[in-house]
């Protein structure tokens, strides 16, 4: 008993000689909270939205950058039932998160929150579940991001992409492997005339470019055919068209040189956003560098690397 | 505060002190301010510190106080507590006429204190300091759940905030109807 009022009493003291300090988070003004949240990692920004609704609200209205965020399947040969969906995310070259989500569901109401804050400086989605492809058509905010990289998407992903997209992305690549161009009613020539529509309709500004790759045939014709009206000058590699914007016009290029031939596996095309005032002089006509992006092999010596290996192993 | 060449804390002002002569050239006598906190005690700061703060360089500009003035009138800060207001004076002397380092490892760790400091930094405006304290802040809960990030920052659940808030409504009804009752009362 006595010692129990012997510590009750120390107790007391030390309260008395300790400072009483009531500021905590909850009396920060929302603009310090922002300012805070601000700094704070990805990780640190979930956990702090699940701990109230108001917290969670202030989380929601504040952007973080992402290095990287690549959302796909995680693997189509080990998981044949194409259901599990992997999210990775890079907010700095060097550090990353990354979950694997079995339900697409899980993974898409993280991905909603994703998208709303985040601004990326490359996004990539490599899916054509139609899981993806709904919830993307369904999303009703924006998406920020610097270059955006689609592989084995198809045009209504694309289209989905483009029509959500803020104006700050600079460049987006479809990729296209071959195997999914078996997809019933895909029809890839309407891709590069679809897009070509969106960045018309949606006025995109200078500079925007879309890259795409494709192994059917056609595309070219069939844009040409599209824009018959809107066509101001054409040869074999090139296409300009006019936009709705006096000051814009659309460049579409065909990748094509003395490597990349019209018998290659795979067909390049680039659109871009150019000003009406730019003179055919001006064209970038070398297409190695973004061929390159899209496709690695195009440009590889297989011819010199045998031989490399060849010596590297037998003498 | 200690007495230091360009700040001392006292209950009254105390005397400028001049800055030393260089053989060279000689320099301009350096202006001094006076802020006091809630505890009133009186910290002189000279001017090229007091620079940080947005707040009382505007409120100097505009005033256009006299050394004079300023010593017989010193700035009142009465929502700061005392020890907070020296710490921003502190930093302020410290990184006087400085370009400001990336990191601050003399910001207080404990979490009271660090969310005083940053009302009373966000209320003198002093941006640079603000950032650290915000990054200190965001540190606090590095690597916690939401379990711990609740605790360490004592953030009500929303179950806690509805009872609260019914809690706050109930009492309001009571309060109107005693008022109400009161009146009734007068009336008789």
């Amino acid at each position: 008993m006595s010692s129990d009022i012997e510590n009750l009493t120390e107790k007391t003291e030390n309260l008395s000689n300790d400072p009483i300090y009531d500021t905590n988070w909850c009396h920060m003004p929302d603009d310090i909270k922002l300012e805070c949240i601000g700094k704070m990692d990805f990780n640190e920004r979930m956990s702090l939205r699940c701990t109230a609704k108001a917290e969670r609200s202030l989380v929601e209205s504040k952007k973080i950058k992402f290095y990287e965020c690549d959302i796909h399947r995680a693997s189509d040969v080990l998981y044949d039932d194409g259901r599990n969906h992997y999210v990775s995310l890079t907010s700095k070259k060097w550090n990353s998160f990354s979950k694997t989500f079995e339900n697409p569901n899980n993974a898409f109401k993280s991905m909603n929150y994703i998208w709303k804050i985040g601004v990326f400086n490359n996004l990539s989605i490599r899916s054509n579940d139609p899981a993806v492809k709904e919830e993307l058509m369904n999303y009703s905010g924006k998406i920020s991001a610097k270059h955006i990289e689609l592989d084995c998407c198809d045009h209504e992903i694309v289209a989905a992409v483009l029509r959500k997209m803020n104006y700050d992305v600079e460049s987006v690549t479809q990729v296209q492997n071959t195997g999914y161009w078996l997809t019933k009613d895909f029809k890839p020539t309407a891709s590069l005339h679809n897009v070509a529509q969106i960045l018309i309709d949606r006025d995109f500004n200078i500079g925007f470019t879309f890259q795409l790759s494709l192994n059917a045939d056609g595309s070219f014709a069939e844009f040409l055919g599209h824009f018959v009206d809107r066509i101001v000058s054409k040869d074999e590699k090139t296409v300009r068209i006019r936009t709705n914007n006096p000051d814009r016009h659309i460049l579409l290029q065909r990748g094509l040189d003395e490597v990349v031939k019209t018998t290659y596996r795979l067909q390049f095309f680039r659109l871009m956003v150019i000003s009406a005032e730019t003179k055919e002089s001006e064209y970038d006509d070398d297409c190695k560098k973004w061929i390159s992006q899209m496709d690695s092999e195009a440009y590889f010596d297989y011819d010199a690397f045998l031989n490399d290996f060849y010596y590297g192993v037998f003498q | 505060m200690s007495s230091t060449e360009q700040g001392t804390s006292s209950a009254a002002p105390a005397e400028p002190t001049t800055a030393p002569e260089s053989a060279a050239a000689p320099e301009v006598p350096e202006s001094f301010y006076y802020v006091h906190g809630k505890d009133k005690v009186v910290h002189k700061v000279s001017a090229g510190a007091l620079q940080h703060s947005a707040l009382i360089h505007g409120m100097i500009s505009n005033l256009g106080y006299t050394e004079e003035q300023a010593k017989a009138n010193p700035f009142p800060f009465e929502n700061i507590d005392g020890d907070i207001l020296q710490m921003v004076v502190d930093w302020c002397n410290q990184h006087k006429g400085k370009p400001t380092p990336p990191e601050d490892t003399n910001l207080p760790k404990q979490k009271e204190k660090l969310f005083d400091l940053v009302l009373a930094v966000n209320y003198l405006e002093i941006k640079e300091l603000l950032t650290y304290c915000c990054k200190q802040v965001a540190m606090m809960v590095k690597g916690k759940s939401p379990e711990e990030i609740r605790e360490i920052w004592m953030i009500p659940t929303d179950a806690e905030d509805e009872a609260a808030e019914k809690e706050a409504k109930k009492r309001a009804g009571k309060e109107a109807a005693g008022e109400t009752a009161a009146a009734a009362g007068d009336a008789k």
